[in-house]
């Protein structure tokens, strides 16, 4: 088959089609090329791939997580700048997936999925996009990312507001903030970023914050030539760095996902930290959290508590009330007015709904489903939705080390699926309803003792608080689980 | 007044705000305070919107030791809502020229001392001491301070402003003698020992001597200003019916002490009381101003002005 047109065909079933072309769905179909399954394609409602590095192009947007650390182990840079990587340079990291792998070819740009229907007689998916034709294939796999869908706050009279408003997801590059008065609702993990950068360009910059959030001291620094020349001469010792890195990171888990004497060192390390680059005390007062490090996502920033501090800075803590035609109105009654507000809110978290239709097996939905709180299989398999692999699925979120870590051992999974599927002729590969209700008995078990489910309020919690967002364990654990296909929970219906 | 839901209390707090700008602080009206009243009715309302701003940071303390997600939050607006009151009292000061632009009244030695006090230890005062307290307050301004106010000013504008105020601070009583009922339930005898452990704490006796001489120069000052005691004694036999409607009430200790202490403290034949706390009052006044510590930066949040 001429590789050419691989995306170009529209009559035949497709082995795989993967939606989404971010990190995993490109991770994806690496795997897949290399197990050589080629009949794939890949769905991009975007004109261009990178997924939520494409989107958060914000000032000041990098990684939390070493770079070494966040990439694909089966594609390592060696060309890293920093210790954490901007989002432009990850950026171009996922640009190059594409070029190196030789991607390309199955990606399908700007076509957004609609629907996905499975037909339970012939064994395939059916996918609904905004084209005409639909698409058909035997698996699926879901890669459109849990951070794909900027989220805006709750505020009342929120469309009121007739200056101009910016999310730090779909950044306005055009915007020219010299000499304006900003407004920045949110101080999460991209407002962290975003503050310092803003405070230099905007005439002043007032700060919204809802609840303030643990902040580590962000140690980061340019990579050195020697260094960047190692990696390139001798890979092994970059492997060797990435090993170093993920072992610190799952020493970390100690501290942030379970409550021990590490979480509380690793909050007088933040304590210490606001304390010192702080000194008025009620200033200190208002960014001291009243949750245990670790309950809610820990920030890592160094110029976070010196921005604030700036002359043309003002961080505000009362509740807005609402807003208006020309800004903010808080309940302390006064009306904070601004030529643009930027809303550093976060996102709808795809682990916790369905990103469209999904109908499975006898037109069961999956939004139905996951109503009453998202679960699936090892975070990547549905009861009752066959052939269908999840990446970024429900009880996958780490905590404490790269979510790329998580993803690679997804990918794993989701290609020894697949090649039961193809190889055995299976029309269905379906997951078992009692095994997915014993992994999550499991998993809430174990969720019910971190601090994730200690009482505070966090978008890994839905309203109710159901946690369906973060794996309870090591990343280590989790590559474990996923390292050996489980056929016994699984009921397979051959073609 | 009965107990109330706190979860649709917390909405009906959401769904009830107002600011500054929903009024016209140039409309007529400002004329009528007449040149008689404006001396002392600066010094009132200077006083008022003190007490406001400390009560907010009272109600601070209280969402940050509150012990449920929605108690913490309804305090946190009552906090705000707190502000709101002083921040509106100052635009009526402005509105009748006792300010100048960005000017702020300038607190008592008796005030300076409490907010130093509330700096330091406001958020390590225990939580059912704080949640009695506060209504105890609020029962005085509503039922006495308040009502006084818009006997004695015209201004149409002080009365509307004032009737949103007052609908805030009902809700406020609402919840605050609801919590004050949810303290007396459990065994009466660890309260009683907790109490007991509290009242020998040196934070609190420096609060005490802090918060009594307060006190006692607002109510002269109220009395200086023309206003019967009369009042305030009923504002307290108000709070003493309404917290000690039910057994529960009864039961909560703190109220018991808090109670009591606001009886004596509008009885002015208690010399045992008075002799000693009017002696704090006249050695704060002649503390040197330079010797007491610069006001914390939540003071510096106050402002008359609708806009920012």
């Amino acid at each position: 088959m001429n590789d050419s047109t691989i995306n170009n065909q529209t009559h035949q079933i497709l082995d795989v089609i993967i939606i989404g072309a971010g990190f995993s769905g490109l991770g994806m179909a690496i795997q897949l090329q290399q197990a050589n399954i080629n009949n794939i394609a890949i769905l991009e409602r975007d004109k261009e791939v990178g997924g939520c590095w494409r989107d958060n192009q914000y000032p000041g947007a990098a990684c939390d997580i070493p770079s070494n650390l966040y990439s694909f182990s089966f594609a390592p840079n060696p060309n890293w700048s920093r210790a954490y990587s901007s989002s432009h340079e990850i950026l171009q990291y996922i640009k190059s997936l594409v070029s190196d792998f030789e991607l390309q070819r199955y990606i399908r740009f700007n076509t957004n999925v609609k629907k996905l229907a499975f037909d339970e007689k012939a064994g395939f998916w059916t996918i609904k996009t905004d084209e005409t034709k639909n698409l058909k294939a035997r698996s699926v796999v879901i890669a459109s990312g849990p951070l794909a869908n900027c989220s805006f706050p709750n505020i009342p009279n929120l469309k009121e507001y007739k200056g101009h408003k910016i999310h730090s997801a779909r950044w306005d590059h055009d915007f020219d903030f010299s000499g304006k008065k900003v407004a920045l609702v949110g101080t999460g993990a991209s407002a962290v970023q975003i503050i310092p950068e803003l405070v230099n360009k905007a005439n002043h910059l007032t700060i919204f914050q809802r609840t303030p959030a643990w902040v580590l001291p962000r140690l980061d620094a340019r990579t050195p030539h020697w260094v960047t020349s190692l990696f390139r001469k001798i890979p092994s010792a970059q492997k060797l760095t990435r090993q170093a890195l993920f072992a610190l990171h799952e020493i970390g888990a100690l501290g942030l996902i379970w409550n021990s004497p590490l979480t509380s060192a690793m909050q007088q390390v933040a304590l210490k930290h606001l304390q010192h680059q702080v000194k008025d005390p009620w200033l200190q007062r208002q960014l001291t959290p009243n949750f245990r490090i670790g309950c809610k996502r820990v920030l890592m920033s160094s110029d976070y508590y010196p921005a604030l501090q700036q002359p043309n800075c003002k961080l505000i803590t009362w509740p807005i009330a609402r807003m208006s035609e020309k800004g903010i109105r808080c309940v302390e009654g006064i009306e904070h007015q601004f030529d643009c507000i930027v809303f550093a809110t976060g996102f709808d978290i795809g682990t916790q709904t369905a990103p469209f239709s999904v109908k499975g097996i006898g037109g069961r939905d999956l939004g139905e489903d996951w109503k009453r709180g998202a679960q699936a299989y090892k975070s990547i398999n549905i009861s009752g939705y066959p052939n269908l692999f999840l990446t970024f699925g429900p009880n996958s979120g780490p905590g404490h080390n790269s979510a790329l870590v998580y993803v690679e051992s997804q990918l794993n999974y989701a290609v020894q699926g697949i090649q039961r599927i193809l190889n055995e002729d299976l029309a269905r590969l379906d997951v078992r309803k009692k095994s997915q209700e014993k992994y999550n008995i499991q998993i809430q078990k174990r969720l019910s003792k971190t601090n994730w489910n200690s009482g505070c309020k966090s978008w890994y919690l839905t309203e109710d608080g159901f946690n369906a967002t973060m794996f309870p364990g090591f990343a280590t654990q989790y590559s474990v689980q996923m390292s050996q296909f489980e056929d016994k929970d699984y009921d397979r219906t051959p073609a | 007044m009965a107990s109330i839901d706190l979860e649709k209390m917390r909405q009906k707090i959401k769904d009830t705000q107002w600011a500054l700008v929903d009024f016209d602080w140039e409309s007529p009206g400002a004329e009528k305070i007449t040149a008689k009243q404006w001396p002392k009715l600066k010094t009132f309302m200077a006083d008022l919107m003190w007490i406001e701003h400390v009560g907010a940071r009272g109600f601070a303390a209280l969402a940050k030791s509150a012990p449920t997600e929605n108690l913490r939050e309804i305090y946190t607006y009552f906090h705000a809502e707190e502000q709101r009151h002083a921040n509106a009292e100052m635009a009526l000061m402005k509105r009748w020229g006792m300010l100048e632009e960005n000017e702020s009244p300038v607190p008592s030695a008796n005030l300076r001392l409490v907010i130093e006090w509330l700096e330091r230890y406001a958020d390590d005062t225990p939580f059912n001491l704080l949640a009695t307290l506060i209504p105890m307050l609020e029962v005085a301004l509503d039922g006495a301070l308040c009502k006084y106010l818009l006997e004695t000013v015209d201004d149409p504008l002080c009365h509307k402003v004032f009737a949103k105020i007052n609908d805030d601070e009902s809700r406020h009583l609402g919840v605050g003698f609801t919590v004050m009922e949810m303290q007396g339930k459990g065994p009466h005898y660890i309260k009683l020992i907790q109490l007991l452990g509290h009242l020998v704490d040196p934070r609190l006796i420096a609060g005490a001597m802090v918060y009594f001489p307060l006190l006692n120069s607002m109510r002269d000052n109220l009395i200086a200003m023309g206003m019967e005691e009369e009042k305030l004694y009923r504002s307290m036999e108000k709070f003493k019916k309404i917290g000690g409607r039910t057994s529960q009430g009864r039961r909560n200790p703190w109220f018991q002490v808090i109670h009591y202490h606001g009886t004596i403290m509008v009885n002015r034949s208690n010399y045992f009381y008075h002799v000693p706390v009017d002696m704090l009052v006249a050695l704060s006044n002649k503390i040197p101003r330079r010797l007491l510590p610069a006001p914390p930066s939540w003071v510096a949040e106050l402002t008359h002005r609708p806009i920012a």
